[in-house]
């Protein structure tokens, strides 16, 4: 038992590292076990370079409960000769420099195979998107705007001046 | 040091042409109000949004030199001395600079407190409550393009999405996207950018000029629409990955050579046919003409 937990407490902080460098604000260059980089989700596209915030998880992270487990896991938990019982683990919550993390790791065949960040909130206890970086995108791929369903316009800010040749004074004239 | 455009002195022009029903100046640029309904109801609507912006700006228009703000500037008003509208502003504007590292701050370089990147959302959000209380259910209310909308009358109610058009700043005649507020998640879009009022937010240090010609952010409040709309344009791609991911919001961004940034979030339309060759670029971005009075 003890050493599953030793397990997922270095996958948690693993974790915790990974979201913080999903967050994308690097402070210090971490190497992030392959097993788990290999698992993670992660949506910011093409980064290179595991950098990640430091965590301050990287210890005593160990209390875990198993959470629904998948599969094989039983809640004895006869421990390989390889390492922890296979199945999936919730982890206990970890802070970060963004907020507090809190993963999901699946472990088959002795090895982490995913880390998922189950949580992440601000630091008001807000639940924060860790996957909404910004994208190119073409212009025949934003939604088309049909003149005649709009009712308001959003542009940079303009003045009274120049509001009388905006496209808000002509929604105003014709009352839409 | 990034901050909302500062209004013109003067911005509000003698003599100047007479405004639509539902429409008013205020906070030098132009509110427009759709009650939801018709008759003089809605002038009672539009008369009230109207109050709510006077008050404001009597609060915190740095251009009435006897405003609150102009005075704390001029050390005649001790900022704990100035109302609660003035001090809540600013803890907010406060709360917005350490949320957004500084990309957003209302303290100007001259050493002035500049809330105009808060007050006018702060002034929309006053006056859309107002309305509710007041019993209108479906308006939206456009002030110098920050937009705000009514809540929706029921989670997950049928009730139609509000389209709001997004400017076009390469060509300010046509519209360059669509987005449609819902009023739960989304009730709020603002847009920030150097289209109007030429470089108007300055940007972090040493960033030079902002990369982005315009940033519109959709969100369920139109402050956090507002402020986060300023501070990508003055962090930078860097502040848009960052604050997209820490707030719950939906992003559009235009480059200086017109290219376009969006959060996966952001409305999209559905994928061209594989028989077709794909519409070309533009197509749809339909110029409004205005309508003969």
């Amino acid at each position: 038992m003890r050493r599953r937990a030793m397990i997922l407490a270095s996958a948690a902080s693993a974790a915790a590292i990974l979201g913080g460098w999903q967050l994308g604000n690097a402070e210090t260059t971490t190497t992030v076990p392959a097993t788990t980089a290999a698992g993670a989700t992660s949506s910011s596209g093409a980064t290179t370079g595991m950098t990640g915030a430091s965590s301050n998880g990287t210890s005593g992270t160990g209390s875990t409960q198993s959470s629904a487990t998948s599969g094989a896991a039983s809640s004895t938990g006869s421990t390989s000769s390889s390492g922890a019982t296979d199945g999936t683990y919730t982890g206990s919550t970890v802070s970060t420099r963004f907020g507090d993390v809190q993963v999901q790791v699946t472990i088959s065949g002795g090895a982490i195979t995913d880390v998922t960040p189950l949580q992440l909130t601000d630091h008001d206890g807000r639940s924060v998107s860790i996957s909404n970086r910004a994208a190119p995108m073409l212009r025949e791929e934003v939604l088309q705007a049909q003149s005649a369903s709009i009712s308001m316009i959003s542009g940079a800010t303009y003045t009274s001046a120049a509001y009388l040749q905006s496209l808000q004074a002509a929604l105003d004239q014709a009352g839409f | 040091m990034a901050r909302a455009g500062a209004v013109e002195a003067g911005a509000v022009e003698a003599g100047a042409a007479p405004l639509p029903p539902g429409v008013f100046r205020a906070m030098g640029t132009v509110v427009s109000v759709r009650p939801g309904v018709t008759g003089p109801q809605a002038d009672a609507a539009v008369a009230a949004v109207a109050t709510v912006f006077a008050r404001w700006e009597a609060r915190c228009s740095l251009f009435d030199p006897e405003s609150e703000l102009s005075r704390v500037g001029r050390r005649e008003l001790a900022l704990p001395d100035a109302s609660e509208d003035v001090r809540e502003a600013y803890a907010l504007a406060l709360h917005w600079r350490d949320a957004t590292d500084g990309a957003f701050t209302p303290h100007r370089g001259d050493g002035m407190i500049d809330l105009n990147g808060v007050v006018k959302a702060l002034a929309v959000e006053e006056a859309g409550t107002a309305l509710d209380r007041a019993g209108f259910v479906r308006w939206a209310i456009d002030a110098g393009g920050d937009v705000l909308v009514a809540a929706a009358l029921a989670p997950g109610s049928t009730q139609p999405a509000w389209p709001v058009g997004i400017v076009d700043p390469v060509d300010r005649g046509r519209l360059l996207a669509r987005i449609d507020l819902d009023g739960a998640r989304r009730r709020a879009v603002a847009t920030s950018g150097s289209a109007e009022r030429g470089d108007h937010i300055w940007t972090m240090p040493g960033l030079g000029p902002s990369p982005f010609l315009q940033v519109s952010v959709a969100a369920a409040d139109l402050v956090t629409a507002d402020v986060l709309a300023t501070a990508v344009v003055a962090g930078g791609p860097a502040a848009l990955d960052d604050l997209a991911e820490r707030h719950d919001v939906d992003v559009l961004a235009v480059l200086r050579d017109g290219q376009l940034l969006a959060t996966p979030g952001w409305p999209r339309a559905q994928p061209a046919s594989a028989a077709g060759a794909g519409s070309p670029g533009g197509s749809g971005n339909r110029p409004i003409s205005p309508m003969a009075s």
